[in-house]
């Protein structure tokens, strides 16, 4: 009955704002937990796209385009706080700005509906405004893009064409900061909120990933050869991050904060302090792997916290849709470092270390890593890739 | 010919705009009282017979003679220097120095002391001068952005410099005040009116990086002294001792906040959200 009447709400909002061209449903939750390379967890607040769906850092990407009369249906399904969406860049009216007490907050279970035209195409944020210090580094951030209403692969209207666009979204975890006495504030209005009283970081993030985990191929961001990439960097943390991209990539930075540079900048490092967004063309050639390094520095010191390296992966195949396996392999994990087949092997597989470097190629039945570290290894056959352990 | 009646013109342009302005800045230690409460040691170039919350904001135009006089007031060797005019090496105590001179050159400029550098411009020994140019009526705001670590103040004044690596600060501030004080600063609180265009001044006189992120509307800048000029941003970084000047045409009215984005510097003594966070009004 209560999800009729919700609908029917929708329904009615959308038939009084005619002129909606697109509705995007976002919740937002407070009961996250996000788990760390090295096993460490910590709880987080978020944003996903439907109940089912576990918070995640960043959250769910948000593709509108120029022009559209956008309305973000936002739901509080928190237990907790109130919470906002503030549309960061997107310079919408004082109403729609989800900044608490000049706007609107949306309590537990509340619908908070933002409505507003999708600007000048490029790379924007959103996120939480209510006591930002703490609900931004809680996690409630992800990205918006507006693309140009002449399509997706270009630019903007008239400008340089892609074939793809590659996000890098980078921020912090403090787990002090995650402590239920800090992410569980007052709400009453007017109340002392407290932060804690220093930021040190144990976790630093590119696309929500660090360390390991963005050296597992798994991570690795798969483009063709040859492809023009569109690289979206935006900054959420509380540090600067620069992004240093191998010389051959050849990396034009062309816009910030969804508009264009007076003059295009040829330069293989991209700079962005807190909730600034950059565009940076790389023309990709024929290398297996590019890697990409982001250094974190402090921005009180200007010194260097930490350095996170993520991959460009040129492959034909894509690993998003993955076929029905056809073979499986066990042990895994092998503590041994001997894995077995099953199935039949109509051609060769490959194994790879965690920074996709090659191994071995081999149609045996059984392969041995005994020889090499403990860790994640990777095994293409055909157009699959199975994750191996061994340990 | 005609280059020695535009020659003859300036002058005459000078002439008839440039005033002659007697400056007496005093170099003088007091407390500046956080938004805590909490008073820290601090010192200011000031005129005024008090002891401000920052040191002077200077705005004067081009073609200006300034007679500028620096009093050293304190109690230990200061320095004066003014960017592209004025350096005075030393003042003793209780001693000053003096110059004459006059302004060609539109623009921001520092003033501080060059002195146990950048310690002393860190107490608050550093400031803005304006030089606008003849007949330039936009309105501007000026910020002074800081940064301070309570315990830091007491320690320099004791003559001990702490480690710059180990830079944690805990109060941030526009022109020496914290939300929700910035507002009632006028020098500092944009009010402006849709379609009307206004200009923000940005000097960081502090130590660390500020990254200031406009709600509401996109800002060109017109003058900035670390990235190229004509930027069309929501959010402008500004490193120590470098300065920027937006423009913007507002197209809708409101009330629109500005902070820094580094979400640690929009909190004071741990308090969310007593530092560099200030709203903008703007008439429908
Ligand atoms: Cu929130
Ligand atoms: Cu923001």
């Amino acid at each position: 009955m209560k999800h009729l009447i919700y609908i029917l709400f929708i329904s009615l909002s959308i038939t009084t704002n005619a002129q909606i061209d697109y509705t995007k449903l976002i919740i937002g939750r407070n009961t996250g937990l996000k788990t760390f390379y090295n096993g460490d967890s910590t709880r987080i607040f978020g944003f996903a796209e439907s109940l089912g769906e576990a918070i995640d850092i960043p959250g769910p990407t948000i593709r509108i385009t120029e022009g559209d009369s956008v309305m973000i249906d936002f739901w509080n399904v928190s237990q907790g706080a109130p919470h906002t969406i503030h549309l960061h860049g997107l310079d919408v009216d004082q109403q729609n700005d989800g900044v608490p007490a000049l706007s609107f907050t949306v309590g537990h279970m509340d619908h908070g509906f933002y409505v507003f035209k999708a600007p000048h195409p490029g790379t924007y944020l959103y996120h939480c405004h209510v006591v930002s210090s703490i609900h931004v580094q809680a996690g409630m951030y992800g990205v918006m893009i507006v693309e140009p209403s002449s399509g997706t692969n270009v630019v903007w209207n008239g400008g340089e064409a892609f074939d793809r666009d590659l996000l890098l979204t980078t921020s912090e975890i403090d787990t002090l900061w995650h402590n239920p006495d800090v992410l569980l504030h007052d709400t009453t209005m007017g109340a002392m909120i407290m932060v804690p009283e220093t930021f040190e970081p144990q976790f630093y993030l590119v696309n929500g990933i660090t360390e390991t985990n963005l050296a597992d191929p798994l991570n690795h961001h798969y483009v063709g050869l040859n492809e023009k990439v569109y690289i979206r960097s935006s900054n959420i943390g509380y540090m600067g991050v620069r992004h240093i991209f191998p010389s051959s990539l050849l990396a034009k930075t062309i816009s910030s904060d969804g508009r264009p540079l007076p003059t295009e900048v040829s330069s293989d490092t991209v700079e962005l302090h807190p909730g600034e967004r950059f565009g940076t063309l790389i023309q990709v050639g024929t290398d297996s792997i590019y890697p990409i390094t982001t250094e974190f520095f402090d921005l009180n010191t200007q010194n260097v916290m930490s350095t996170q390296t993520s991959y460009i992966h040129t492959s034909a195949a894509s690993i998003i849709d993955l076929p029905e396996p056809t073979i499986s392999v066990y042990p895994n994990p092998s503590h041994t470092g001997i894995f077995h087949i099953t199935g039949d092997l109509e051609q060769a597989y490959h194994i790879y270390d965690s920074i996709g470097r090659i191994l071995q190629s081999s149609q045996d039945n059984t392969f041995d890593l005994s020889d090499q570290s403990k860790g994640i290894y990777i095994m293409r056959y055909q157009d699959r890739l199975i994750k191996l352990i061994n340990y | 010919m005609i280059r020695c009646l535009i020659v003859a013109l300036l002058i005459i342009s000078f002439k008839s705009y440039g005033a002659i302005i007697d400056v007496r800045l005093e170099i003088k230690s007091g407390t500046l009282n956080l938004v805590s409460g909490t008073p820290i040691p601090y010192k200011v170039f000031t005129q005024q017979s008090g002891f401000p919350n920052n040191s002077d904001l200077l705005i004067w135009e081009v073609g200006d003679q300034i007679n500028l006089t620096v009093v050293n007031a304190d109690s230990v060797l200061h320095g004066f220097t003014l960017d592209s005019y004025v350096s005075f090496p030393s003042i003793a105590v209780s001693d000053s120095s003096y110059q004459s001179f006059t302004l060609n050159n539109a623009g921001v400029y520092r003033y501080y002391d060059p002195i146990n550098s950048p310690y002393n411009e860190y107490l608050g020994l550093a400031g803005i001068v304006h030089i606008k140019n003849v007949g330039d009526n936009v309105p501007y705001f000026y910020w002074d952005v800081r940064e301070h670590q309570s315990d830091w103040n007491d320690t320099i004044i004791q003559a001990f410099n702490p480690d710059l690596n180990f830079y944690t600060p805990d109060y941030f501030t526009i022109n020496g005040n914290s939300n929700p004080d910035i507002n009632n600063d006028p020098t500092a609180r944009v009010v402006g009116a849709n379609g009307s265009e206004f200009r923000i001044v940005i000097v960081n006189n502090g130590l660390s990086i500020h990254s200031m992120h406009f709600h509401g509307y996109h800002f060109i800048s017109i003058a900035d002294s670390k990235y190229m000029t004509g930027r069309n941003k929501d959010t402008f970084p500004i490193y120590p001792k470098d300065h920027l000047v937006l423009s913007c045409v507002p197209d809708k009215g409101g009330e629109y906040p500005v902070h820094d984005h580094n979400l640690v510097a929009v909190t004071g003594g741990q308090v969310y959200a007593n530092g560099i966070f200030t709203t903008m009004l703007i008439a429908p």
